[in-house]
């Protein structure tokens, strides 16, 4: 049974120089609406920023919107969060990846990637396991003394 | 994947682990303060002890809370005024609260789109979602603001939740109180005046390079000589443009004359608020202080007696308004205390546990005047449920039997 009071806590992004922020856009207010605390930037963010960001607001989950090509610089914002020793947090890729590019994201450590079509309850559902398994991880449930 | 830098937990005794955390938060270890935060924000059972342990060195920061109606361009401000205050040399930490959807508890925490200073080394940012808190800020914004306080920032903004005349909070633990209020506005104004004007240190409007700012500061103005001064303070009305940067750095100015003149870290000598106190390690004190938390158990004439961990003694002497219609006591106040037994018991373990169904029996009748003691004991507890037998006696009669089961949380108590 899931705890009714747990809110992931993710970042919604995109990263490199495409800004068709609408799928971000419909993601984040889709999963607010099924009660997640979304941290949203706009397009265009660096690799840099986005870990910045990551490591501050503690998030447990990223998820990064491509629909031009973004997607390849992914497995860059993987080893940057590793080298921040920010490894532990979940990333999910959503919007136009080829097929033999998911191989290559998930090799690099992406915990999923969503293809046009997908449900937003899937989406939503997927965020929530994915963000309590890492939050648990990080804050093991200690019998008290 | 677990942190590599975090040492194995097993390596050390919890009180090492907590100094050490403490130490590697005020070296300016990013990752640790964050995760602080999660921690405290969450309330999660160890949260009081961090909290106790950070608020030691807290009240050296100044504290700046910056409130004004939706879209009067806090964010923007604050861009403009952490630019300047970065570039003058300080640590600054930035707190941003935005609303929860009341309906689902989720959030769009935005505020970070307004602020590209996030990037800088010097700068750290916090977004935070209100959780059905009233008042501008969630519940446990303060001992958020108490972490990166200990954490060593010079300056602390704090930006609340639209604004309106109760959303007043922020004045209660900020060095000095920012009103924003944009041109054009008329309505605005009134919105404010009210309200929220008699807390604020400094008055900004904003959106300087835009007709009617004049205007909107002849109106403040007009306001302020209306009203009282604060003690030794002249109330500013200043025009900001975070466009053109004008009337920022002289923001930064008045900032620093406030502190000279009101001090700083008057929240952390002020008398702390029993509400918000972390609970007491002995179990029959937190108990005690659980229940008299309880507004309806106050209300039911309901005492505390003991209490350990998973167990919960109450008392209650029956009144003439604990009784039904034909003159016996009521079977809801039965229940109700039998239900205080449960909800202690169950809560005696330092997380929240909530009741998920609860069932009573009744087995001799109870008259005005009698005594009534509820003793709970914990029949099994599990990791995400547990089960109480409550009796409920009368001397040595056995009134009532309940039994009652509970979801375990992992979160503590506030």
């Amino acid at each position: 049974m899931p705890d009714p009071a747990f809110r992931p806590k993710v970042l919604i992004t995109k990263i490199g120089l495409d800004g068709h922020d609408r799928g971000s856009r419909i993601v984040a207010a889709h999963l607010r609406d099924a009660g997640v605390e979304v941290v949203y930037t706009p397009p265009w963010q660096d690799i840099g920023t986005v870990v910045k960001l990551a490591i501050e607001e503690d998030v447990d989950l990223i998820g990064v919107s491509s629909l031009a090509t973004d997607h390849l610089i992914v497995p860059k914002l993987m080893r940057a969060l590793r080298d921040a020793g920010a490894g532990d947090v979940a990333v999910i890729v959503g919007g136009i990846v080829p097929d033999a590019d998911e191989k290559m994201l998930l090799d690099a450590g992406v915990a999923r990637v969503f293809h046009p079509g997908v449900k937003l309850e899937d989406i939503a559902a997927y965020v929530h396991d994915a963000s309590a398994t890492v939050r648990t991880q990080r804050f093991p449930v200690t019998p008290n003394a | 994947m677990p942190r590599t830098d975090a040492p194995p937990a097993a390596d050390r005794s919890p009180a090492a682990a907590l100094a050490a955390r403490v130490a590697a938060l005020r070296a300016g270890d990013r990752a640790t303060l964050a995760r602080a935060i999660t921690e405290i924000e969450n309330e999660l059972p160890s949260a009081p002890a961090l909290h106790a342990a950070l608020r030691e060195h807290a009240g050296h920061a100044h504290v700046v809370g910056i409130t004004g109606p939706p879209g009067a361009g806090k964010s923007t401000l604050i861009n403009a005024l952490v630019t300047e205050l970065a570039r003058r040399g300080k640590r600054v930490a930035v707190a941003a609260v935005d609303p929860s959807s009341p309906v689902t508890g989720g959030a769009v925490l935005g505020d970070r789109v307004r602020m590209d200073i996030g990037i800088a080394d010097n700068v750290f940012i916090r977004s935070l979602a209100s959780r059905g808190h009233g008042g501008g800020l969630a519940r446990t914004t303060p001992r958020v603001v108490d972490v990166l306080d200990a954490a060593g920032f010079d300056t602390i903004v704090v930006e609340t939740v639209g604004a309106g005349q109760s959303d007043v909070d922020i004045a209660a633990f900020a060095d000095t109180s920012i009103v924003v209020s944009p041109p054009g506005l008329g309505d605005g104004i009134q919105a404010i005046k009210a309200g929220i004007l008699e807390i604020a240190d400094i008055l900004v409007v904003t959106k300087a390079d835009t007709p009617n700012a004049t205007r909107t500061e002849r109106d403040l103005l007009d306001m302020l000589r209306l009203r009282a001064r604060k003690e030794g303070w002249r109330v500013p009305v200043l025009c900001t443009s975070a466009t053109t940067g004008d009337g920022i750095a002289k923001l930064a100015d008045t900032l620093d004359e406030h502190a000279r003149a009101a001090g700083i870290g008057r929240r952390v000598q002020r008398t702390k608020d029993p509400a918000v106190t972390p609970l007491p390690a002995d179990r029959n004190e937190a108990l005690r202080i659980l229940a008299s938390r309880d507004a309806f158990v106050r209300h039911c004439g309901i005492e505390f007696v003991s209490g350990g961990a998973g167990r919960a003694a109450v008392r209650m002497r029956v009144g003439h308004e604990h009784l039904n219609f034909n003159g016996t006591c009521h079977g809801g106040a039965i229940f109700t205390l039998a239900d205080t037994a449960f909800g202690l018991a169950s809560n005696s373990h330092g997380v929240i546990a909530a009741g998920i169904d609860a069932h009573a029996t009744f087995h001799t009748a109870v008259r005005a005047g009698d005594v009534l003691v509820a003793q709970a004991t914990e029949a099994s507890r599990g990791r995400r449920t547990a089960i109480y037998r409550v009796d409920v006696l009368r001397d040595a009669d056995l009134v009532a039997t309940f039994t009652g089961t509970v979801y375990v949380t992992t979160r503590g108590h506030a």
